[in-house]
Formats: structure tokens, C-alpha cells, sequence
């Protein structure tokens, strides 16, 4: 069976984690991705955990697989004129091809829009940065998620209200802007073919992040509120609806029943103090919040998270343990349906993410191991970029191919 | 890009981030709600905090460029019209109803068209049957809990993520299905699926992998690095908000250290002798001794005092100047005030929130390209707005036959 995008080809020259997710996602959807990295200087997620066993080593990293699963990896070093040659290459070959580098950077190896396009008028280009290579701050800025983050508004209004911002879980914006960049790529792909004309798409990280947040900046402008951090989003509107302690160290569960039918369930499970004819109603629930937690978090406290889960969701009640890195790892949804077993030369086993989309008729690639450090430079070359292996030789010794 | 798509899109929350992003990109977007209007009017926050149906700030963010008609699919006019407009579709895009294994609003429809759904939990896996809000899909995700202070609740984000995640993600899902569509020689649609919490589980980055890798596993918390046994700050107040600032060392960020040391020193908040500390080799530092936990601590409180004394935008110059990974925290009116999301063409032309409300500018350009730039064509539609123009142009319904619909309450 054919996957949504068989026969595209990508060149992923991106690093850490905008870039080569995007990337995945196009592998996933059955693009050919070759990952161009550097062995001098290794990308980033490499160095990052968690790795196999605990043992450090840029061949273990569980991050690197997740976000490079599937592609091929070539080393070259591009500031040498005949790397630099291979690169575009490579360019003739893609349909698309990512980079994120420092905004100028490509511009100083004569490898930005200008020289890729007239080599290859059809290529789709993404340029991704903290601020995206225009405007007047953004020159030679270097930027990551966590920045993105602070500069989309995000940490400022994930926090306790009256207290110092905490910000969402690590560099948040470099999760949402694959889900900007790839919308865009397969337009333009669509695009591509009725004009025959390739595209450059440049896109800020912040900006991304932004996007999911636009209500609020809707309401700062037509309410001329600055908003806070709000502990919960929508709390305030609705009760019962929040996380309530369970047994065990740091675990509990999230339970949503405001609206009157989980309600009459949840309160049909629990009983006790919910019964009261003050809970009755959402105005009664709201104005009697407090009670009501505690009522709440007493019956909570000493049940298993997973089993309060199991049994809310059995009586009808939207209900999930707030899941810690070992409740997904024995979540059987996801051991069933989503993680995928890698089988890699350095470490033997691993565990990392399959696709998360689903399609009837062209379903997408099943996740295999990521690329060691240029492990198909040699392929690539003679394959994609077709020199012949004398020449592979020489670029060898010269240094080239790291 | 999309100028020759029709989407057709059963508003659901879910839905709405997916039909906003293929609208961007120029496809023609119908949303179609119940008479009663769709569940995302009720979204808060609302214009002058005061509820209605056409003062969901969130239904106004999130449907802006879209057309909007009703028809009630509990009436058989509204099934056979909906068909029929799904049918001529290109993309259809629905919600799950309350768990993914719910059953679709929609009958059959032609090869062509590609479906999607946007699902709660997988519809093919085990919690196919559970029932899911934003609260308790984000919950499932991974990312609340490793969000927020040890000792203290899970914390989330201020905007409902996995609308927006699940949304985005369907985008994807839609437009992957219509590149095979365009390579396939039968033109043929399918059936796609987008689960809110695998979409939501990306925020959780690395976490979904860490318990299975055999490593030790993180614990909830800013994930905050140590020197000397010192907690590194990562958020600093300073004299108008805060600031993030990365303390990290070794030969990649060890200068970047360097330079904002160097600089704190500049401006009297930190002795000169840090300045003269090779930062690279701060832990190794750190394990000889020569870097004690009392100097750490006075690095730390030293830092504090330069980021009190200065705003966000002179840090925030500075730290360009410096090449530092280093930001100011920027509230809703700092964004709009930004001459770098400004200049660069963040924002489309202001956006009318509903008949006679003011007008709010939309940071819809999340990409510059000169292939294709980014408008909002239309404000969010009043409800049933552009009805009479769909059944009368899109289906060729007479006047009267709009008016009989409107008579039985399918419209």
C-alpha cells in the first residue's frame, strides 16, 4: 500500500528539534528524509536524554530517535566548496527541504533562497527561527523553545495567580511550530502542482506559539485586561473540574464533571458529602467550591489515580490520571496502538513514538531506529548525489565528510 | 495555496483550529452549526466578559475567515443538505461527538472526498470508549504532569491546548490526504483521524520516551540545573515583568555564560572576578573547589540584582547585542507592541469581533512567504450568517425553499 506522501523527498538540515520533527512527521507520512548533520559539531539532541540505560553517548539518545525515526543521516561539512556541492546536490534531488539555522547563517555559506531556488525553482524551503529571518530584531538572535515561549506569551500565564510565572514544560514552542510548518509544506506541495513553482516559508517560533493563543490576545485588545495566569484554565467557570491528589508520590487525577449529566454520575460514584442538596446546582457547586474539592479530594486521596481513571470513566465521567512518565509508558492505549520497538546497533532495544495520525486507504510508515552520525553519507552520495565511489574516496580524506 | 479547496467543517471546539489554519491557506471553509449555534460560541473568555453567542472571543479566534451556516441534522432536509454539501466537498472535517468511538453525523460520501475526524483518544485503540474534555485529554498528554512546582498541583495552560493541538494536527492529517489524493490516478479520498491527546503528547517532548529508556526519570519541575548544589534561576523578576535567562556551561554555552556575567559585572550588579571565571569549565570548577557553593550563591543573587534594575526591552537589547538565549516575558500588549512582530508582517488587517463590536488585530501570518501571504478574508460568521448565500448559490435552493427551511427550524 502506498503512504500519503510516497515519492517526496526531503533534505532535513535542521537540528535539536523544529527542524528534524518536522521532518519525521514527513518521514511518518512516507517522504524519503535524508538529515544532514555535522560529526564536528553533533546536533544538540544528541547530547540531550534521556538515553538508553541512563548511560550518556550520542548514539543512545531516546529524543534523537523520536524525532529523527526514519531518516537517513549524511555528514558534510558545508563551509568546503565541494561539501558545499554535495549539499546542492541534494537540493536538485528534494521537494522540500528544512533548515533552522541562526537567521544569516546560510546566507554567509551562499546556501539561503536565493542560491537554493535557482538551482532547483521547484524546492519548497522552510526557514525556521525564534523570530523568523525578517524584522528588526532577529538578526544573528539565537533562539530556543523556552524562549519561544516566553515571547509568545505562554510563560507568563502558566503559573499560580499572584505568584512568579513557571512557563509550560521545557521549550514549549519547539512542540508547536512543526504543526505550522507542515500545514504550510503541503500546501505548497499542492501548490507545486499547478504552478511548477517551489516556495520559501519562514517561521518564527514565537509567532507559532502565539497561534494558540490567540483568544487571549483577542481579549486583551477588545477587553483591555491583561490576562494572568489562571492555575487551571477555565476553573473559574466550572466545578467540579480540576486535579485532585491521589495516592502515591506526586500523582493525581484530572476530572471534569461541571455539566449536569457527569455530574449526576460522579456524585452517583461517590456519594458521601456530594450529596448535598447544595451541590444540586452549578451555581450551588461553583459558590460551594471549596467544600466541594475538599469533598472531592478526600474521596481521591486514597485511590490509585488509575483506578479513580477506570472507574469515572466506567460510571460515565470524564476522567484521566494526569499521566507521569511511567503511567504512558504502561498506558494501554498507547503500548497498544501508539509506541513503536526499535531494534538499534549500539543499544539493542528502545521504546519511542509511532505516528500520531491515522489514514484508511494510505497508512503511514511504521517508526523504525534513527540514523547513527552519518550513517548513509556513502549511500547518499553515490545514490542521490551520483559521484562515483573514487571521488566519495577523496572527499573523504579531505576531511569533508564529517 | 488552496484557493481551488472546499472544506467543509461540522464545527465542533476540536475542529476549529483545523478549518482556521486550512482557511489561512486559502481554501474556502464552510462551518456548519446546529440551528442553536455551535458548542464554540459558548468559549470563554467573552467580549466585555459578558456571555452571548456572538461574543466567544475563542469562536471569534479560532472561525475568522470561515463562511457559516445552520441546518439541524436531527431533520431529514438537514441530513440530505448536509450530504450534499459534504459531498461537493473536497474535506470534511468533523468532531468525535463525546468518545472516539461515537458514530459520524455523516452518511456515506464520494471516493473523493477526504474525511477527517478529530478524536478525544484513538478510535482504534483501548480508551476508544473513554469520555474526554480539554481537561482530562491534556491530563492523558504527559505535559501537565511534568508542568508546575514539586509539591504543588499540575499546572496547565491558560488556553484550551488540545482543541488547538488536535486541530492543528487534523490540518496536517487533511492536507497529507489531499497531496495522495493529487498523486493517486483515481483521485481518490480517504479516511483520516487526528487524537487529541497523540497530538497533545508532542508538548510532552521528550517524556512519552523516558520511562522506557531505563534512565532515571524526571521528576515535575522546571527542569532547573545545579552548580555547586545551587538551584540556577531560570525566571527573574525584573523591574517591569520578568525575564528567562539560561545558566548553562560547557564549550557550546560556556561563553554564552560568559557574556551575560561579563555583563552583570559591567553594571556593578556582580564583582569583576566572575567576570574572569571561564564558565566553560564551571563544574569542573565546581568539583576542584575553586567555585564554591558561596560563590554560586552570590552568582545567583548577583544576576537578580542586574535583572531588577533593568525593563524588558533594555534586557531584551541587550541580550540580543550579546547573542544571549535570553528573553523577556511578554504579556498580550508587549506582543502587540513589538516592532519585530510588527515590522516583520505578523499581523493581518484588524478583524471585526461581530456586527457593531470593535476591531482586534490577528497575528494570522504564521509563515511569510512570497508564495503566499496571509489574509483574513472575512470576520468570524454571526451565526447562520451565510446560510441563504450557501443553499441558494452553493445548492441552488429558490428563495421560497430557503424560507420553508427556516419555517421548520432546519435552518
Amino acid at each position: 500500500m502506498t503512504m500519503p506522501l510516497e515519492g517526496v523527498k526531503v533534505l532535513d538540515m535542521g537540528w535539536v528539534m523544529v527542524g528534524p520533527y518536522s521532518g519525521r512527521i514527513l518521514s511518518d507520512l512516507g517522504a524519503e528524509v535524508v538529515k544532514l548533520e555535522s560529526a564536528k559539531r553533533i546536533d544538540p539532541l544528541r547530547t540531550l536524554g534521556p538515553f538508553k540505560d541512563g548511560v550518556p553517548g550520542p548514539e543512545r539518545s531516546l529524543s534523537y530517535h523520536n524525532f529523527n525515526a526514519g531518516k537517513r543521516s549524511v555528514t558534510l561539512d558545508l563551509a568546503d566548496p565541494a561539501g558545499r556541492e554535495a549539499v546542492l546536490r541534494l537540493v536538485d534531488w528534494a521537494d522540500v527541504a528544512i533548515e533552522s539555522f541562526r537567521p544569516g547563517v546560510l546566507a554567509g555559506l551562499s546556501l539561503d533562497w536565493p542560491d537554493l531556488s535557482a538551482r532547483n525553482p521547484r524546492l519548497i524551503m522552510v526557514s525556521t527561527s525564534l523570530l523568523g529571518s525578517t524584522g528588526p530584531d532577529t538578526k544573528g538572535t539565537p533562539g530556543v523553545g523556552t524562549m519561544g515561549a516566553a515571547m509568545s506569551g505562554a510563560s507568563l500565564l502558566v503559573g499560580w495567580p499572584g505568584e512568579a510565572p513557571v512557563g509550560p514544560h521545557g521549550p514549549w514552542t519547539d512542540a508547536i511550530t512543526p504543526r505550522f510548518i507542515l500545514p504550510a509544506v503541503l500546501a505548497a506541495l499542492h501548490r507545486r502542482r499547478e504552478t511548477g513553482a517551489g516556495a520559501h516559508l519562514d517561521v518564527s517560533q514565537a509567532e507559532a506559539g502565539l497561534q494558540f493563543y490567540t483568544p487571549l490576545l483577542y481579549a486583551a485588545q477588545a477587553n483591555g485586561t491583561s490576562p494572568s495566569a489562571p492555575g487551571l484554565s477555565g476553573a473559574a467557570l466550572r466545578a467540579p473540574h480540576g486535579v485532585y491528589a491521589c495516592a502515591g508520590e506526586d500523582a493525581w487525577v484530572a476530572i471534569d464533571a461541571s455539566a449536569d449529566a457527569p455530574w449526576a454520575r460522579l456524585r452517583a460514584e461517590v456519594g458521601g458529602a456530594l450529596a448535598a442538596p447544595q451541590f444540586d446546582t452549578l451555581l450551588g457547586r461553583l459558590r460551594g467550591r471549596e467544600r466541594l474539592d475538599a469533598a472531592l479530594s478526600a474521596w481521591t486521596a486514597p485511590q490509585d489515580a488509575t483506578g479513580v481513571e477506570r472507574r469515572l470513566q466506567a460510571a460515565g465521567v470524564p476522567a484521566h490520571a494526569v499521566s507521569s512518565p511511567v503511567d504512558l509508558a504502561r498506558d494501554p492505549e498507547l503500548t497498544g496502538a501508539h509506541y513503536a520497538r526499535i531494534q538499534d546497533p549500539v543499544f539493542g532495544e528502545g521504546v519511542i513514538e509511532g505516528p500520531r495520525l491515522r489514514f484508511s486507504r494510505t497508512p503511514p510508515r511504521p517508526a523504525s531506529r534513527a540514523p547513527r552520525i552519518g550513517e548513509h553519507t556513502r549511500e547518499v552520495l553515490a545514490g542521490i548525489c551520483g559521484y562515483p565511489p573514487e571521488r566519495i574516496d577523496e572527499m573523504e580524506a579531505a576531511g569533508i565528510l564529517r | 495555496m488552496l484557493s481551488d479547496i472546499r472544506v467543509v467543517e461540522l464545527s465542533a471546539p476540536e475542529t476549529m483550529m483545523a478549518g482556521r489554519i486550512l482557511s489561512d491557506l486559502g481554501a474556502d471553509v464552510i462551518c456548519v452549526e446546529p440551528p442553536g449555534g455551535a458548542a464554540g460560541r459558548r468559549m470563554e473568555p467573552f467580549l466585555g466578559e459578558a456571555p452571548g453567542l456572538e461574543r466567544s472571543l475563542t469562536w471569534h479566534a479560532l472561525n475568522r475567515g470561515k463562511r457559516g451556516i445552520t441546518l439541524d441534522p436531527a431533520t431529514a432536509d438537514g441530513r440530505a443538505l448536509l450530504a450534499e454539501l459534504a459531498g461537493a466537498a473536497d474535506i470534511v472535517i468533523e468532531g468525535a461527538g463525546p468518545t472516539a468511538a461515537a458514530p459520524s453525523a455523516l452518511g456515506a460520501l464520494p471516493d473523493r472526498v477526504i474525511r477527517c475526524r478529530v478524536t478525544p483518544f484513538l478510535s482504534d485503540g483501548a480508551k476508544r470508549d473513554y469520555l474526554g474534555t480539554d481537561l482530562v485529554i491534556a491530563a492523558a498528554t504527559g505535559a501537565p504532569g511534568a508542568t508546575g512546582l514539586p509539591e504543588r498541583p499540575p499546572l496547565f495552560h491558560a488556553t484550551p491546548q488540545t482543541i488547538m493541538e488536535g486541530g492543528a494536527e487534523a490540518a496536517i492529517a487533511c492536507l497529507a490526504a489531499l497531496v495522495a489524493r493529487d498523486g493517486d490516478a483515481e483521485g481518490r479520498g480517504q479516511t483520516v483521524e487526528a487524537s487529541r491527546r497523540l497530538a497533545g503528547m508532542l508538548s510532552a517532548l521528550s517524556i512519552p520516551v523516558a520511562a522506557a529508556s531505563g534512565a532515571p526519570i524526571p521528576k515535575r519541575g522546571p527542569s532547573r540545573a545545579k552548580l555547586a548544589e545551587v538551584d540556577l534561576p531560570a525566571i527573574l523578576p525584573c523591574a517591569d515583568g520578568w525575564v528567562i535567562l539560561t545558566l548553562a556551561f560547557g564549550p557550546a554555552f560556556g561563553p554564552l555564560t560568559g557574556r551575560l556575567v561579563g555583563w552583570a559585572a559591567e553594571t556593578g550588579a556582580l564583582p569583576p572576578r566572575f567576570a574572569e571565571i571561564d564558565w566553560r569549565e564551571a563544574p569542573k570548577l565546581a568539583e576542584t573547589g575553586a567555585l564554591t557553593t558561596a560563590d554560586v550563591r552570590e552568582l545567583v543573587e548577583g544576576l537578580a540584582r542586574h535583572c531588577a534594575a533593568l525593563d524588558k526591552e533594555s534586557f531584551a537589547a541587550s541580550a540580543r547585542r550579546l547573542g544571549l538565549l535570553a528573553a523577556p516575558l511578554y504579556d498580550m500588549h508587549d506582543i502587540l507592541r513589538s516592532a519585530q512582530f510588527r515590522e516583520r508582517g505578523l499581523w493581518s488587517a484588524p478583524v471585526p469581533l461581530g456586527p457593531g463590536g470593535p476591531e482586534v488585530e490577528d497575528p494570522a501570518r504564521f509563515f511569510q512567504s512570497a508564495a503566499h501571504r496571509i489574509e483574513v478574508a472575512r470576520p468570524a460568521p454571526a451565526l447562520s450568517e451565510h446560510t441563504a448565500e450557501i443553499l441558494g448559490g452553493e445548492l441552488g435552493l429558490a428563495p421560497a425553499e430557503i424560507q420553508a427551511l427556516f419555517v421548520h427550524g432546519v435552518i
